[in-house]
């Protein structure tokens, strides 16, 4: 895998991007602990979806939706 | 077949399966959603409640199976994310039976497609020490998306023997009973210890073979129309109108007037009411049976012809949406609105199941991430949302007065509940959890299930209703004979003709009311046939009784969940909005002269 462009947010990545997940962020309390209990965990493959309302992406083979605060502290390596 | 592929460690220790003093306890523990119940159901035989949606299983459901030549105790139990860590009350009483020594062997239920969360949760359940099995299930579908698992390389690995099964089809189902004497304790997991993620990562890519392939085309098509904005609301907008089709027409007034009209009109009060008069001689029981308030004449008139074909019409098409997967998407538009009321859109699950039974509803919202989150669910469950044989008697008056009548009233209760939530949100202690939630697959819903649980919710609706309705009646009897209702009737006077605006006689729909609100408003039914409540007093009543708290059943459920204090404080709260809101409303109409 080459490193061609950052991590970014999921926040802020086009519907239709793949991925994998690099790092969630711990600033929040317990929000890196819930995510982590639904499989978004540094490693996994991430195929984003849509960004409104919510943020939904598939996360391994789970889909999952999540609220935009959620989403900007989820970091994405794009392919 | 490779579907039921069984792999059992190789070193088999003592068997479990031995002369015991009490019977072996089995547990199925899992993720939500990945058919612990209906593996249930497959072992012992007994219906748990089936649905597509994480969050069906919200207590513990025992039953028993004959494993072998062995009777084992099987517990089917909520879906959990995890067992440590932060964790929400369902998920507590998950971990309560694993800490207690409650159980001997734990069957894992993972999602095959999901083997990395399944492991995660394996990681973690690890650590409770108990023998263990590892069940692989909807290998179905697994399939179609191109997943396959090395269950022999991964049983190996964990040391526990892993079984493929199918449970909606029962396959698997005779392997997992074969291995279930050679359950183990996990092996240790070497240098990962803490990091579940890691590892079940690390042994998910060993294990697991993903091949790109995407089978389900029309799966992804639909789940994608109904989360997008510009295709999701007009498709919710059809479902609710196809719903109403069903439920407000078909239910409500086809069914209802043939049952009603066709059946109890025609034959059995008059058949009864010969009978009882031929038949009793003393007057007080044949008024009891079928005067006014009787048994027979109001009571069975009301559940039989009035409630029950509109709560069987509901749960039929009810069932068929929680088994598409429909229900939790709902949660990724309504969000935005949830949290301006101290929630997030996962409340949207006991909101929409509350339209079902308040009172199981009031149990899910469990499923809430914090105690803040739980009250406001419980209260907003209890304020506005009518529930299915509410609906009935709702789509029964108004629907006959006109369609904004029954805007006004949904109207009224939606931006009641609005309003209550968003005060509560800044008046209660604590905070709101993030929006972060699993959506199910977008499945066809088997009819068989669908059937099944409707069948099974209206026996329950004539198994608590019934009774419930019947002692309402005799209450309303006792009352009139002792002179009591007439002196309610009178010293709410003020309130209920004055300020309400409606005849005396509401009083003692509102004393039926207070045991059930469908009751309540079943009486109110009955005064508008009878003429007796002009349009705008209809809407007033029925907007009061839908804002009243549900029924004594959810009350108490309230006390279950929430303890006595908080309870008596909803019905309080609850109580005045309803009358207050009843009051303005009544107003507001008389002055701008709205007559539908
Ligand atoms: N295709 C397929 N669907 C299945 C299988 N097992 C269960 N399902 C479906 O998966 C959904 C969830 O099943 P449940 O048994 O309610 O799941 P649960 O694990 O008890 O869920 P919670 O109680 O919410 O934790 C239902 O719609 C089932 O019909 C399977 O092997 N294959
Ligand atoms: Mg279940």
């Amino acid at each position: 895998m080459s490193r061609s462009s950052p991590a970014q947010r999921l926040a802020s990545i086009e519907p239709g991007t793949r991925g994998h997940i690099v790092r969630v962020a711990r600033d929040h309390r317990d929000r890196a602990d819930r995510l982590m209990a639904l499989g978004v965990t540094p490693g996994a493959s991430i195929h984003v979806l849509q960004q409104f309302p919510s943020v939904v992406f598939m996360c391994d083979q789970t889909e999952l939706a999540v609220e935009p605060a959620v989403a900007d502290a989820i970091l994405v390596q794009i392919e | 077949m490779s579907c039921a592929q069984v792999a059992v460690r190789k070193s088999a220790t003592e068997p479990l399966l031995k002369l015991r003093a009490r019977p072996l306890r089995l547990a199925l523990v899992g993720n939500a959603n990945v058919g612990k119940s209906v593996l249930f159901g497959r072992l012992t035989g007994q219906y748990a409640v089936v649905s597509n949606y994480p969050g069906t299983t919200v207590a513990l459901t025992l039953g028993r199976a004959l494993i072998g030549a062995e009777v084992c105790d099987v517990t089917d139990t909520p879906g959990v994310n995890a067992v440590e860590g932060v964790l929400s009350e369902d998920e507590l009483v998950t971990r309560r039976i694993l800490e207690t020594g409650e159980t001997d062997v734990v069957i894992q239920v993972a999602d095959a497609r999901n083997l990395r969360r399944g492991l995660m949760l394996t990681s973690q359940l690890a650590a409770f020490k108990l023998p263990m099995v590892l069940v692989l299930n909807m290998a179905d579908e697994a399939r179609t998306h191109g997943v396959h698992i090395d269950a022999a390389g991964l049983a190996a690995s964990l040391g526990i023997p892993v079984v493929e099964t199918v449970a909606t089809e029962g396959r698997g189902v005779a392997a997992l009973k074969d291995v279930l004497a050679n359950a183990a304790v996990p092996n240790p997991r070497g240098d990962h210890a803490g990091d579940h993620a890691k590892w079940a990562h690390d042994m998910a890519v060993q294990f697991r073979r993903l091949q790109p392939r995407s089978a389900a085309r029309v799966q992804e098509r639909l789940s994608r129309m109904v989360r997008e904005p510009a295709t999701g609301l007009p498709i919710l907008a059809l479902v609710l109108y196809v719903m109403y089709l069903i439920v407000g027409v078909f239910g409500a007034q086809t069914l209802v007037g043939l049952i009603e009209n066709g059946l109890f009109k025609q034959f059995i009060n008059p058949a009864a009411a010969f009978l009882v008069n031929r038949f009793v001689p003393w007057a007080i029981v044949r008024d009891f049976l079928v005067g006014e308030y009787g048994l027979i004449t109001m009571g069975l008139t009301y559940a039989i012809a009035i409630v029950l074909p509109v709560v069987a019409t509901f749960f039929l098409v009810f069932g068929f949406l929680e088994d598409s997967g429909y229900i939790p998407r709902l949660a990724i538009f309504s969000d935005r609105i949830f949290r301006a009321m101290g929630l997030n859109g996962k409340a949207v699950l006991p909101m929409v199941l509350g339209l079902g039974c308040d009172t199981m509803a009031t149990m899910t919202t469990r499923i809430l991430g914090t105690p803040k989150e739980r009250l406001i669910a419980v209260l907003l469950l209890a304020l506005g949302i009518p529930c299915s044989a509410q609906l009935a008697t709702i789509f029964g008056i108004l629907g006959g007065i006109s369609f904004a009548a029954l805007m006004t009233l949904f109207g009224v209760v939606l931006a009641q509940m609005f309003l209550v939530g968003f005060l509560a949100a800044r008046v209660l202690p604590g905070e709101r959890s993030e929006f972060m939630m699993e959506l199910p697959p977008i499945r066809l819903p088997h009819m068989r299930n669908v059937v099944y649980k409707t069948v099974l919710r209206v026996r329950w609706y004539l198994g608590e209703a019934v009774p419930l309705f019947l002692v309402g009646t005799a209450l309303l009897f006792v009352l009139s004979r002792l002179g009591w209702l007439a002196a309610m009737t009178r010293g709410l006077e003020p309130l209920v003709q004055g300020l309400l605006g409606l005849p005396a006689r509401t009083t003692e729909v509102f004393v039926m009311g207070f045991l059930r609100r469908d009751y309540g408003a079943a009486g109110l039914f009955r005064m508008a046939r009878a003429g007796d409540l002009q349009p705008v007093q209809a809407v007033v009543a029925l907007t009061v009784m839908t804002l009243f708290v549900p029924c004594v059943a959810n009350f108490l459920m309230m006390v279950k969940e929430q303890g006595w204090k908080p309870a008596l404080g909803i019905l309080g709260v609850v109580t005045v909005i309803a009358i207050g809101t009843g009051a303005a409303l009544n107003t507001v109409l008389h002055v701008l002269h709205v007559s539908f």
